[in-house]
C-alpha cells in the first residue's frame, strides 16, 4: 500500500514537472497588428550577401521591418511548413532550381502578382527563363552563377591557358607529376560533370523532364572525359579539389565563385578564363547556371500582398543587383547593371557574365530532384569504378525512369 | 623484501602499466579531436592540407575569439541549458515512477508493453519528422522551446524508462521488504531506500539525456528559425563550412567549444557515480 | 486476484506519464507513416492527398530488389561486426577501469567520452576528411613517411566498410563503456573475493561472476544499440554516399539503400510505404533473434 502511495507521489511529482515545463518557455506566435510589418525572408546564403540585401532593404523600415532569416535545410524545412501561416517565411532567397517542386507542392505564389510584367522585360531573358515553370514566373531574379574555368598564373601564363580540351589534355599529361596535377575538377558530381555533357549535346533532364543518361550523346561525353578524369585525384569532392588548388598543387580548375575569395586569401595570382571548347564538337564546356532571386510564400501573398509588392520594388533596384554582386562575386540578373562601371569593370563578375551565356539554366522541373543521386551514381560507376559506360548510362537511365515514375 | 613490499611493488608495477596502456588508448582515441584542436589553433583557413602537424606552424587564437565574439555562442549556451535541464529533469521525473513500476509491480500488459517498447527503437526517427511536425503544429508549438522538449523528452522517457528498469531489477527486493518491515513510509522508501540505491543508473540516464539534447540538431535546426533560437548543436551545424561559405578553423573551434561543458559535467558527476549499494545502501 | 487489479491500477498510473509520452512522440509517428503509406501524398498533391489503397505497397516492392538483399545482408554483418566489437571492448576497457585502486581513472574516463561529446556530424567530417582524404588524410599522410604506397580508404568496398566501422565504434564506445562502467559498480564485490579465494582467474572471474552479474543491467541499452546499429544512416552516408562526394563504394545498408531509391523522389506515400516494411522487416529480425536466444 505505502508502495502504491509513494508511486502515486512520483507521478504528482512528475506531472506538476511537465505543467511547469510546459508553461515556462512559451511561444511567440502573437498574430500580426498594426504597426510596421515584417516580413521574413530565409536564405541560405553567406553573411556578406545577407548584410549586403539587409542593407537594401532596411531603406523601407520603419513601415515594413525585413528580417533575413539564415535557415539551414531551408528546402526540407520549406516542404514542412509552406503552407503554415504561423511556421512559414514570407518570401525566401535560392536558386532557382526547386521552383517546380514547390509550384507543384501550392506553395508558391507567382511574382507577377506584385510586380508589373514590363517590369521583367528588362531581366537578362535567360534568368526570367529559369524562374518560369509552367508559364508562371515564380522568381525574382538578383543574380546568377555558374562555374568559371580558373587558373594559377604561377604555373600557367596567360597564352599556356587552354582554349580546346585538347589543350587542355595535353597540359595534364605534361604537368601532372610529382603531386602536382594540370588540372581538377569535381570530376563524378552531375553540377560539375554536366559542362561536358552539355557540349557534346547530352543532358540529364530536358525541359519535358526526360532524363538523357543514356543518350547517345551523353554516352560520348562520358567517354570522352574518362581520360581526363584519370589525370586526377580520384577522390573528386570539394574540399580535396579545392585544397589542391588553392595550395598550389593544381594548375588550373573549374569552380564556382565562391571559390575565388579564399584562393585570393592564400595568395594564388588568379586567372579566370573562358570555357575550353570541346575539339570534337566546337562547343565549350557549358556548365549550369543557377538564378538566385526571391520567391513568394502563397501564405503570405494575400495577408501581406502590399507590404511584398514594395519589397519586391526595392530588390528591382539597380543598386540591389550591384551590391549583390559585388557582395557574391556573381552577375547581376538585370540588364541595366551593366551600365554602371562598377560591374562592366569587375573581371570576375564580367567573366561569369560571359560564361552564362553559353551555360545552361539548372532544369527547375520537380524530376530534377532525382537526377543528381542517379547522375552522380552513374559517373562514380564509370569514373571511379571503371565500369562500362554504356550499360552503366543505361541502368542508369533505367533507375532515373523508375524513380521519376515513383514521384507520381 | 618483506612479504608486504613485494606486495607494494607489484601493485605499482601493475598501475604503471596500466597508465602507459590507457595512455595509449586515450591518445589513439583522440586523434580526430589532436586534429581539430590543430585545425582550430591554425592560421590557414583549410580543414585538409598537405602538410599537416599536430602543433600548428601559424599559431592563433584567433578562431576561438571569433567562436565568442561573431556568433552568438552565449545564447546558444543559454538555450542549449535550457532545454537540457528541462528534457533532463521531466524525462527522469516520468521515467523512474515508469521503470519502478516496470521493475517492481506485476501487471497486465507488462510484458507486451515492454517488449513493443524496445521494437519501436528500430523506427527510422529521420521519418518522424514529418510525423511530430503534424502532431505540434495544431498545439502551435513550431518554433517554440515547449515543441522541443516534448520531442526530447518523449524520446528520452522511452530511453529512461528501459535503462534504469534493467537497473531496478538488479536490486534486491529484500532490501526494500526489510525497511516496509521496519516500518518505513511510503514515501521514505522510494526517497530513502530506492532512489539512492539506483543512483548510479539515474546518474548515467541523465548524462545520456543531457548529451543527447546537447548534441541534437535535426530538429533544432528543422523546427527552430532564427540564430536566436538555435541551440548550440545547431548553432554549430549552421556554422558548417560547406563549399560556398564557412571557415573550417572556426567550426573546429567551435565545436570544440561545444563539448567542453559536457565533459566538465561528466567529470564532476562521476564522483557521484559509484554504487548506492555499496555506498551504504545496506545499511538501511 | 483485488490486490492484482490494484497493482495494474498503481502501476499504470505511475507509467502514465512516460507512456503518454512515448505515444505521442514515438509511437504516433509510425502510425501517422502508415496512415500516410496509404495516400498519394507527392509533390503533386502534398496538401491535398487522398486514400490509394495499397498502391504504394505494390510500388514498394521495386525497391526490394537484389541491391535491397545485398544492403540488408550487409546491414545484418554490420550490426552483428559493430556489435561483437562494441561489447568485447567496452567490457574490457570497462574492467580495467573498475581495477580497485586504480587511480586516475576518472580523467581517463573523461577523455574516453570526449567522442560522445561532440555532435555525430561533426566528428563523421572529422574522420573523412582529416583521417581519411586520399590526399590529405592522416593515414596517408603517415603511409607516405612509412615509405609506402598510399591507399583510397573510401573507395574500396572491403576498406570503406571497415573504415565505417571504425568511426562507428568511435562513436558508439564511450556509450557502451559508461553503461559497463555503470553496470560494473553495481556488482557485489564480496562476489570476487571468494572467488579468488576460490583460485578463479580474469577469465573465469569474467565469464562466471561479472558477466551474469551485468547482463541484465545492460541489456535495454545493448538491445537499443542493437537497433541503432541496424538503422545507422549517418555514419554510412557521410562517409562514402553523400551527394556531391560520392567515394565510389558501394556500401550501401537497407537505410541508404531505401534513401537513394525511394525518399529523394518527394513522394512521401510512397517513401512511408517502404519505411514500414522495413520496420516490418525489422520486427521480424528481432522476433527471430530473440526466439533463438531464448532456444540457444
Amino acid at each position: 500500500m505505502k508502495r502504491l502511495i509513494a508511486g502515486f507521489l512520483s507521478v504528482c511529482v512528475a506531472v506538476s514537472l511537465l505543467m511547469t515545463g510546459c508553461s515556462s518557455g512559451g511561444t511567440d506566435n502573437t498574430a500580426q497588428t498594426d504597426g510596421p510589418v515584417t516580413i521574413t525572408i530565409w536564405h541560405d546564403k553567406e553573411d556578406e550577401v545577407a548584410q549586403a540585401l539587409q542593407t537594401e532593404l532596411d531603406t523601407l523600415a520603419p513601415d515594413i521591418v525585413v528580417k533575413l532569416e539564415k535557415k539551414d535545410g531551408l528546402t526540407d524545412s520549406l516542404k514542412m511548413v509552406g503552407n503554415d501561416p504561423n511556421s512559414a517565411p514570407d518570401m525566401y532567397f535560392f536558386a532557382h532550381d526547386k521552383i517546380g517542386v514547390y509550384a507543384e507542392m501550392g506553395i508558391l505564389a507567382p511574382i507577377t502578382d506584385f510586380v508589373d510584367k514590363s517590369t521583367l522585360n528588362q531581366y537578362i531573358p535567360m534568368t526570367i527563363e529559369a524562374a518560369t515553370y509552367k508559364g508562371e514566373v515564380y522568381q525574382l531574379p538578383i543574380y546568377f552563377e555558374t562555374l568559371l574555368y580558373m587558373y594559377n598564373r604561377r604555373y600557367m601564363s596567360d597564352d599556356e591557358v587552354p582554349s580546346t580540351t585538347e589543350e587542355l589534355y595535353k597540359y595534364m599529361q605534361e604537368n601532372t607529376k610529382g603531386g602536382h596535377y594540370g588540372f581538377v575538377e569535381q570530376h563524378s558530381t552531375a553540377y560539375y560533370a554536366a559542362g561536358w555533357l552539355h557540349a557534346f549535346g547530352g543532358y540529364i533532364l530536358n525541359e519535358n523532364g526526360k532524363p538523357g543518361l543514356d543518350d547517345e550523346n551523353t554516352i560520348k561525353a562520358l567517354e570522352y572525359h574518362k581520360k581526363f578524369v584519370e589525370l586526377m585525384p580520384t577522390e573528386g569532392e570539394y574540399s580535396t579539389v579545392n585544397t589542391l588548388f588553392r595550395e598550389g598543387k593544381a594548375h588550373s580548375t573549374i569552380g564556382g565563385p565562391w571559390l575565388v575569395p579564399t584562393a585570393r586569401e592564400s595568395g594564388i595570382d588568379l586567372g579566370i578564363a573562358p570555357m575550353p571548347t570541346v575539339d570534337e564538337t566546337g562547343n565549350k564546356i557549358a556548365p549550369y547556371s543557377g538564378v538566385q532571386g526571391i520567391h513568394v510564400l502563397k501564405v503570405a501573398a494575400e495577408r501581406k500582398h502590399d507590404a511584398i509588392a514594395k519589397v519586391l520594388q526595392v530588390l528591382t533596384n539597380d543598386s540591389v543587383g550591384i551590391a549583390m554582386a559585388k557582395a557574391s562575386g556573381c552577375a547581376p540578373a538585370k540588364q541595366s547593371c551593366y551600365d554602371d562601371p562598377v560591374i562592366s569593370g569587375d573581371d570576375m563578375v564580367m567573366a561569369m557574365y560571359d560564361t552564362a551565356q553559353d551555360a545552361v539554366p539548372m532544369p527547375n522541373v520537380p524530376e530534377m530532384d532525382v537526377m543528381w543521386t542517379v547522375t552522380e551514381n552513374l559517373l562514380v560507376d564509370v569514373n571511379m569504378s571503371g565500369k562500362d559506360v554504356r550499360s552503366s548510362a543505361q541502368a542508369a537511365q533505367q533507375q532515373a525512369e523508375s524513380l521519376i515514375k515513383q514521384m507520381q | 623484501m618483506t612479504r608486504h613490499q613485494k606486495r607494494m611493488l607489484k601493485q605499482a608495477a601493475k598501475q604503471i602499466c596500466l597508465h602507459i596502456l590507457f595512455i595509449v588508448i586515450c591518445f589513439v582515441t583522440l586523434i580526430p579531436i589532436l586534429y581539430a584542436l590543430s585545425v582550430s589553433l591554425n592560421a590557414d583557413n583549410s580543414l585538409v592540407s598537405s602538410d599537416f602537424r599536430f602543433i600548428p606552424k601559424n599559431f592563433t587564437l584567433r578562431n576561438y575569439v571569433a567562436v565568442f565574439t561573431e556568433e552568438p555562442v552565449m545564447l546558444w549556451f543559454k538555450n542549449s541549458m535550457t532545454l537540457a535541464v528541462v528534457t533532463v529533469v521531466i524525462s527522469l521525473a516520468a521515467a523512474i515512477p515508469a521503470a519502478y513500476a516496470f521493475s517492481r509491480m506485476r501487471f497486465k500488459g507488462r510484458k507486451p508493453i515492454l517488449k513493443q517498447l524496445v521494437l519501436l527503437y528500430s523506427f527510422p526517427s529521420v521519418l518522424s519528422m514529418f510525423a511530430i511536425y503534424t502532431l505540434l503544429r495544431p498545439l502551435g508549438l513550431i518554433n517554440s522551446k515547449v515543441g522541443l522538449i516534448l520531442i526530447y523528452t518523449g524520446t528520452m522517457a522511452e530511453f529512461g524508462l528501459l535503462n534504469m528498469k534493467g537497473y531496478f531489477d538488479t536490486i534486491p527486493r529484500e532490501i526494500e521488504e526489510a525497511a516496509e518491515i521496519d516500518g518505513a513510509s511510503g514515501i521514505q522508501l522510494v526517497t530513502r531506500i530506492v532512489l539512492p540505491l539506483a543512483r548510479p543508473s539515474i546518474l548515467v540516464t541523465a548524462v545520456m539525456i543531457l548529451i543527447y539534447v546537447w548534441n541534437e540538431y535535426l530538429f533544432a535546426t528543422t523546427f527552430m528559425t532564427g540564430a536566436e533560437n538555435y541551440t548550440l548543436a545547431a548553432g554549430l551545424y549552421s556554422l558548417q563550412a560547406t563549399e560556398m561559405s564557412g571557415s573550417w578553423p572556426v567550426f573546429a573551434a567551435a565545436s570544440l567549444v561545444v563539448s567542453l561543458p559536457i565533459l566538465i559535467v561528466f567529470f564532476a558527476v562521476q564522483r557521484h557515480m559509484t554504487s548506492g549499494l555499496t555506498a551504504g545502501g545496506v545499511k538501511g | 486476484m483485488k490486490k492484482n487489479k490494484k497493482e495494474t491500477f498503481w502501476a499504470y498510473l505511475c507509467s502514465a506519464p512516460s507512456l503518454l509520452l512515448i505515444l505521442l512522440i514515438v509511437v504516433f509517428p509510425i502510425l501517422y507513416t502508415a496512415y500516410i503509406s496509404f495516400t498519394n501524398m507527392n509533390v503533386y498533391h502534398w496538401f491535398n492527398f487522398s486514400f490509394v489503397g495499397l498502391k504504394n505497397y505494390k510500388d514498394a516492392l521495386f525497391v526490394f530488389d537484389s541491391g535491397f538483399l545485398a544492403a540488408l545482408l550487409r546491414t545484418i554483418l554490420w550490426t552483428v561486426l559493430n556489435m561483437v566489437l562494441q561489447l568485447v571492448i567496452a567490457f574490457v576497457l570497462a574492467s580495467l577501469l573498475n581495477i580497485q585502486d586504480f587511480k586516475g581513472r576518472r580523467v581517463y574516463k573523461t577523455l574516453l567520452m570526449i567522442p560522445w561529446a561532440m555532435p555525430g556530424y561533426v566528428s563523421i567530417l572529422l574522420w573523412k576528411n582529416g583521417i581519411f582524404n586520399s590526399q590529405f588524410g592522416l593515414l596517408n599522410q603517415w603511409m607516405q613517411k612509412l615509405g609506402l604506397a598510399t591507399v583510397r580508404w573510401l573507395a574500396n568496398d572491403v576498406s570503406a566498410f571497415l573504415c565505417c566501422t571504425v568511426v562507428n565504434l568511435w562513436l558508439a564506445l564511450p556509450f557502451m563503456i559508461m553503461i559497463m562502467d555503470g553496470a560494473l559498480q553495481a556488482v557485489d564485490h564480496s562476489c570476487y573475493e571468494s572467488a579468488i579465494l576460490d583460485g578463479a582467474n580474469w577469465f573465469q572471474r569474467a565469464y562466471f561472476i561479472t558477466i551474469p552479474a551485468i547482463r541484465p543491467i545492460i541489456a535495454p541499452s545493448v538491445l537499443i544499440t542493437v537497433f541503432t546499429t541496424f538503422k545507422q544512416f549517418d555514419v554510412v552516408y557521410l562517409l562514402t554516399q553523400q551527394a556531391g562526394a560520392k567515394t565510389g563504394a558501394n556500401i550501401h545498408t537497407i537505410l541508404t539503400y531505401a534513401y537513394e531509391n525511394a525518399f529523394i523522389t518527394n513522394n512521401y506515400g510512397y517513401s512511408s510505404a517502404v519505411s514500414i516494411l522495413i520496420f516490418a522487416i525489422l520486427i521480424l529480425f528481432s522476433m527471430v533473434t530473440s526466439r533463438k536466444a531464448k532456444e540457444g
